[in-house]
Formats: structure tokens, sequence, C-alpha cells
């Protein structure tokens, strides 16, 4: 998994203009402070994984777990991932 | 004065409101779980017709009324409609789905050529209408109000909902601590109200007080205070011991009613019954304002406080009297409180007897103290050109670079909450004014014609068969009133927001001064604010304030 792939992903999904990969580390909490996201952005995030990686994951919670940071999706997105 | 003197509600439940309550009384819930009734969409559980038309709806629900086609068809009766999404199941056949040209069909339909007022508030439209109806009356604009709310779901709404992950997938149990979010509905209601006393004697009931709020917290959450909530409560609580019961919005979602939890305890009314109805009809979104209210009515007329189907053990951090089985009551007030996305929250007070209300005041006088222009090619703000280079779609963008710069949400948005976002941010920039401190007393009133078309086209494209992602971010969007939230939020703005969608600006300037009948109400940010496209927009927008 490239994790800078992963992150322009990200910028691109959630619009994070003015943003690029290397601003974002790999084991930065993405919520929270960081970057700014709220709880749309999280389902946005849902979409992302379904979308790129055929992830279909099950609840808010699964979604909170996943998402800590770049470096935990990466890793999930490597165990699961379809396509 | 207003008069209620006739209503009637369409459910998958009933046909009439004495035959919704009946239903509603004995238990009966219209909630089912469905595999295949809207194409992609996954399993779900909601209450809906077997065939259901926005617009034949709307209108079998004012005929089910029952009233006089010489006052539906009037120069003095204004159509008013509650919907959020209207036709927008037509979407990916046609653009032709204006929510103003369906209410003026439905108008017209009963031969009344008044140009109607569409309240497209998000899940609040229908207490809004109700409010809106309210102060037209109060102000002697108009005598007759036809107050039409509906909605019809579809796979555009329903995979909106379902990518918010708000959907409960079994019936939805408000207030309870095993609710796992909620479930949406199909209804539509009509409410007929009138200032003309000759119909006192066939009225029973009124509205005694309304008020609007906003949470100035978030787009889709509910605030973590109350905030909004309990501002409307505060507004319109009157006296406790006439108080029978608060009908909530009782979605069924964690945050929705535990936020609505601390709002009755921060208003003191912590003991006094509540009831939701969703266990019955799911969310009806346009519809459930004036559903709710309808049955609240005439459960208090007749000495009943419904119960909260799906209610059983507590499920909020503060404690508020839920009534979870049918009891009697003597008194002859309630609340309908409601609360929806763009932070907005609406309650309106009511009372089954048609007297004692205090005698209707004058529209306050007001006046311009700042405007501002942008299209896509100019930018005018108090009759001076305000430099820019770029134009069109990219003016925007440009706009907020120069003149705001810290907010990194704008480039979330859509087009129309940028271009309102935009306009605000210059527009409060020149006065001289202290900026981003709380307050109550502007409220934030916008309108246009085409809602928000642009970012319905959107989202549909993440709806397609071949290309089936529902995007959270973009469903938020299709919500025209967003802007008015995005507004507030900056600002921290807890006065009034609303959205209308009208045929033309001008009859945005007689839904102005009605704004000032809320009390506390000083100031109004108001204006049309169009956008097609995202290259083709027109924002018009002032900051009025009332002359003392």
């Amino acid at each position: 998994m490239n994790n800078d792939l992963l992150k322009q992903q990200i910028i691109e999904a959630l619009n994070l203009e003015d943003l690029t990969p290397a601003d974002i580390r790999d084991d930065e909490p993405l919520f929270g402070e960081g970057l700014g996201l709220d709880s749309i952005d999280a389902l946005e995030l849902f979409v992302l994984l379904d979308k790129q990686y055929g992830i279909k994951l099950q609840n808010k919670e699964e979604g909170k777990q996943v998402f800590r940071s770049v470096n935990t999706m990466a890793a999930y997105i490597e165990e699961h991932r379809t396509k | 004065m207003n008069y209620i003197i006739a209503d009637h509600i369409i459910s998958p439940l009933a046909a009439g409101s004495e035959n919704n309550l009946d239903a509603v009384l004995s238990g009966q819930s219209a909630l089912r779980s469905y595999t295949d009734r809207f194409p992609m969409v996954d399993p779900f559980c909601a209450s809906l017709f077997d065939n259901a038309d926005f617009e034949t709806l709307c209108i079998e629900a004012v005929k089910g009324t029952n009233t006089d086609a010489c006052l539906l068809s009037s120069k003095d009766t204004l159509f008013v409609l509650s919907t959020t999404k209207g036709n927008v199941a037509f979407l990916s056949q046609t653009e032709d789905i204006a929510l103003i040209d369906s209410a003026c069909r439905i108008a017209q339909t009963f031969g009344n050529t008044n140009t109607p007022v569409v309240v497209s508030n998000a899940c609040i439209s229908g207490v809004c209408a109700l409010i809106t109806a309210q102060r037209i009356l109060e102000a002697g604009v108009y005598k007759h109000i036809v107050v039409v709310g509906c909605d019809v779901l579809s796979t555009f709404i329903v995979s909106g909902f379902q990518s918010f992950k708000a959907l409960s997938p079994d019936p939805c149990t408000p207030f309870d601590a095993s609710r796992q979010g909620l479930n949406l509905g199909e209804a539509a209601a009509c409410v007929i109200m009138t200032s003309d006393e000759t119909y006192a004697p066939v009225s029973y009931g009124s509205i005694l007080a309304g008020a609007i709020h906003n949470d100035a917290n978030h787009i889709s959450g509910p605030s973590r205070t109350g905030e909004g909530s309990f501002l409307c409560l505060r507004d319109v609580m009157g006296q406790e011991d006439t108080l029978a019961f608060v009908n909530v919005h009782g979605t069924a979602t964690l945050y929705n009613d535990e936020m609505e939890a601390i709002a009755l305890n921060r208003a003191g009314l912590q003991n006094i019954p509540i009831n939701a109805l969703k266990g019955y009809y799911g969310h009806t979104l346009g519809a459930a304002g004036l559903l709710e209210t309808i049955l609240s009515l005439h459960a208090l007329r007749r000495g009943v406080i419904i119960g909260t189907k799906g209610y059983s053990v507590q499920g909020t951090t503060q404690a508020v009297a839920v009534s979870s089985e049918v009891r009697r009551t003597d008194k002859k007030e309630c609340i309908k409180l409601l609360s929806g996305f763009g932070g907005c929250n609406a309650a309106i007070r009511l009372t089954t007897e048609s007297a004692l209300q205090p005698s209707a005041q004058p529209t306050p006088a007001y006046c311009t103290i700042a405007d501002i222009v942008i299209t896509p090619e100019k930018v005018i703000l108090n009759g001076q050109s305000v430099p820019s280079s770029a134009h069109g779609g990219a003016l925007l963008s440009e706009l907020y670079r120069t003149h705001v710069g810290d907010w990194p949400k704008f480039f979330k948005m859509d087009t129309l909450s940028r271009l309102g976002f935009v306009a605000s941010e210059i527009l409060l920039g020149s006065l001289s004014e202290e900026r981003f401190v709380p307050r109550q007393d502007r409220a934030i009133v916008l309108a246009n014609r085409s809602s928000c078309l642009q970012n319905d086209r959107e989202y549909q494209r993440t709806i397609m068969p071949d290309n089936y992602y529902p995007s959270p971010a973009l469903f938020v969007y299709t919500l025209p009133n967003i802007v008015t939230g995005e507004i507030a939020i900056r600002n921290k703005y807890y006065g009034e927001t609303s959205f209308y969608v009208l045929d033309n600006p001008a009859q945005l300037e007689q839904l102005i001064a009605l704004a000032f009948q809320q009390a506390g109400t000083k100031s109004v940010l108001t204006g049309w604010i169009e956008c097609p496209d995202e290259n083709t927009f027109d924002a018009h927008l002032k900051i009025v304030e009332k002359i003392q």
C-alpha cells in the first residue's frame, strides 16, 4: 500500500484544498485537531474505501478504528481490499 | 389572530386526520422492511405508500380538508408548500423539477393564482411553514393560508440517508436506550389557517407562538448543548402549568434524541410529558411538522397524549418524561419541536382554544445598512466595485482567498453555499461592528428559484447504476438551507435561519419584514441567491435593520 497515493485520495475525496500528501503525517490522527476533519469527512472516507478498494465498513465504530491515521487505514486496506 | 379551521393527513396508515389518530392510538405502525423498492439502495425499513406521486399527494391532502372552493381560489388566500425535495425522484430523467413550479401547479389546481411560497428548511420545514403562515396572517398580507407539506421517497433520498449511516434496520425506537437510527416515511398533510374572525366558531386551534433558531454548530450534527432547540423552547414555552406535552422531533438517532433531552432540561421542561411519533410513520421530512402538529392538536382535543411507540428504557444522559403509553390530559396547550440539517430548529406552541391572544403587532419598518451583488462578472459592495481578476466559477475561490482565507471548510461547500458564504463575509466585513460575537438578534433569510439544483445534479452523479457510491458530503448540500447554516456557524448567529424557494425576488421583499415578528430579531441578513450551475450565479444580499 502506497501511503502517498492514499493521502492523495484522501485530499481529493475530502476537498482538502491547499494540502499536499507531504502535509499529512503517516501516524498523525486524522480526526481531532490535525486536519480539522469532521463527521461528514469520516462518512466520506467510508465511500473512498468502497469506491477505490471495494471495502464496505459496516458501522461508524469500525470506521473510528480504521481511520485513526494514514498508517491504520493503509494496513486495513492491505488486508481487506477486494480491488 | 390565527385560526386553524381544517386539516387532513394522508399516510400509509390511513386517510384523514381522525383516522390517523385512531390508528396511532391503537398502536399501529406503517413501518415495514423493504428490499427492492428503489433501485440500488440497500434494504431499509420505512413507511411507504404503494404508489406515491408528490404533487398528487399534495393536491389530495388539500382536497381532504373539504375546504370551501371559494376560499381556496380566493385572491386573499396564499398556498405555502413545505417540502425538502419535492419531485427530485425525476431528476434522472428531467431537470424540470423546480419546487416553485410544483407549488404553482398545486395552487392552480384549486384556481388560486397567487404565487405560492415554498419553505425548504430541511426537516423543520413543516413547522417553519406554519410559522410563516402565522406571520403572514398577523401582518395582514393574506387572510387565509393553505399550508401543505409532503415528501416522497426515492433512491435519491434513501441513498443519502444510508450514506449518512443514519437509518435503523428495524422500526425506530425514539429516546430508547436501544435506538439505532431513524426510519424514513412518506406522508402528505394540510392545515388551513385564517385570520378571518367569522371562522372562529369552526376553529379548533391556533398557534400561540413560534420560534426558529440555529445551533451555529455543524451542518449535519445536532448540537451537544441543544442550543437552537433550547432557544426555541425558551421563546415559545409560556406557562408550564397549561402545557399538556411537548411533541419532540425524536428521530431515534443517537445524537438527535440526546440533544433534545438536553434542550428540554435546559428549558426546565424535563417533567412535562414528551412524545415522538416516528415509531408510527418514520421521519416524513417536509410533511413531518404538519403531520405531527395535526395529530398533536387532535389528540389534545380528545384529551389524550399519544404514546411513544418503541420507547421503554431511558436512552439519554438527561432524564425526560417520555410518554410511552397513551395517557389522559385535560390541558389545552402543546409544543411541537423540530430540528434539522443546517443546524436549524423550530418550535410552535398550540392551543385548542381560539382566543386569548395578543393583538397583531404592526409590521416594523426597516432599512438597508449594507448590500452586495456578486455575479460571474462583477462584485459590487455598497455601490462600489470590488476589484477581482477572476471570472465565472473561479471568482468565488478568488474572493475567498482575498477576503476570507481562514475557513478551509469553504472548499467543501457546494457552489450555492460558497456564493452565500463569500457574499456574507464581504458584506459583514464592510460593517463597523465586531465580528464573531455570538448573537441571537440577527436572522439569516435567503431565497432563490432553483433551490440547490446544481448540487442535486452533482449528487445524482454519485447514484448512477454504473457508479453507485452515494456521497454524504454532496447529499448534505442537497438542502438549500445549508447555506444559511454555514453563515450562522461562521458568525455564531443563533437567530432564525430560513430558506424560501420563490418565483422571483420581489416575493422575498414581502417576507423580509415578517422575520422581525420573531421576538428579539433586530437585524436580518437576507437576499436572493441563485446558482443554477457552477458558472452561473447571482447573489443580491443585504443587511436590513429594524428602525426603532
